[in-house]
């Protein structure tokens, strides 16, 4: 969960870039990485095998615009998204304030989108969270691959829940909707702070 | 349930700050931090220069995660403390409460079991506070009412 700090004038927050394997979570990572000024970045830590596949997690902290005089620092995860890392994925939600659920677009994928999609609501449910508390976006990845679904029905399938949630196209490896996503879903966890702040000063 | 917010005041942050500085004093550790399982930093203090809090923060939630994991794989609830030797440096996490650890970073001016001793008392100073804290958690908002409509449309502006 969010941390206020008075002393320090800092904001925290987690964002966990969640979806099947190789859809390219780490890839919004990287492009963050390399786009946000040298001041407003720590490293970008990756625990990953000799291949490059997310074995745990990758981690980017990033600072965003000052609030009223605090800083806002958003710690963008990633889980990994091959099946039998359950376990880990599930551990990386713990404390999660905002989701980008990435979904890769190609047609040959939507199986594994949707099942994916499927175990972070069971994961989420692990920690009592469920989607009407935690903010989330979609984001449609690799939109410049030939053979991909068309938005409509990657918003069929996966944005179907009453009440519809903002979603992107991307194109993650050129930094194509990174941003987009980012500020969105960085804006959905201020907002839901805010709530949560002014229902504290009303009890 | 996503639970609460964490809100720290200043006076917060000193009373954490006075019970890591006796842990500091009494042990000769490098520097303590306190951190909760999701892997936010919450304190820090001693010497930190050429480390990166955040990222050891992160990693250190994560490793003691994995460890709970393999707990239950045992039969065990949870492990409560974790301990990485290393030639020069060595690393002790462990448990505060439900949802925070205690994390200090020594080397050979001091042992283990010193470490060991004094991480217990630090534990449960740093438990009672954290305990306090929940209890007053309607406070706060304090500053930071409106802080949608003070956020541009693009927290990260493109460079």
């Amino acid at each position: 969960m969010s941390a206020i700090n008075y002393a320090s004038k800092e904001i925290y927050f987690k964002i966990v870039y969640y979806g099947p394997g190789m859809c390219g979570k780490t890839s919004n990572l990287q492009y963050v990485h390399k786009a946000v000024p040298q001041d407003n970045k720590g490293d970008l830590v990756s625990l990953a095998t000799d291949q490059d596949r997310t074995l745990f997690f990758d981690f980017l902290p990033v600072e965003a615009l000052q609030v009223h005089g605090f800083t806002t620092k958003f710690q963008l995860y990633t889980v990994p998204g091959q099946v039998y890392y359950n376990a880990t994925r599930r551990l990386v939600l713990r404390g999660v304030d905002g989701i980008v659920f990435v979904a890769d677009s190609q047609w040959n994928k939507m199986k594994e989108n949707v099942e994916s999609f499927r175990n972070l609501e069971e994961n989420l449910a692990e920690y009592e969270y469920s989607f009407d508390e935690i903010p989330y976006v979609l984001q449609y990845n690799k939109r410049d691959l030939p053979v991909i679904a068309p938005v409509e029905y990657l918003e069929y399938v996966l944005n179907r829940r009453a009440m519809r949630v903002s979603s992107f196209e991307s194109v993650a490896t050129e930094g194509t909707g990174v941003f987009d996503t980012l500020n969105r879903i960085s804006k959905l966890v201020l907002h839901q702070l805010n709530q949560e702040m002014e229902a504290r000063s009303r009890t | 349930m996503a639970g609460y917010s964490l809100v720290l005041f200043e006076q917060d942050v000193e009373q954490i700050n006075v019970a890591l500085d006796v842990f500091l004093r009494e042990t000769d550790a490098k520097c303590v931090l306190v951190l909760d399982k999701g892997g936010h930093l919450l304190a820090v203090r001693g010497v930190t220069d050429a480390m990166d809090a955040s990222s050891l923060s992160a990693l250190a939630a994560g490793a003691f995660a994995s460890t709970r994991e393999i707990a239950r794989l045992i039969g065990e609830p949870e492990f409560s403390v974790l301990f990485h030797q290393g030639r020069r440096e060595h690393i002790h996490v462990s448990l505060v409460d439900e949802e925070r650890l205690l994390m200090a970073i020594f080397d050979d001016r001091t042992t283990i079991g010193l470490i060991r001793l004094y991480a217990k008392d630090t534990e449960e100073e740093i438990a009672r506070l954290f305990g306090e804290i929940r209890r007053q958690r309607d406070r706060g908002a304090r500053a930071l009412k409106d802080l949608n409509q003070g956020t541009a449309e693009t927290p990260f502006p493109p460079s």
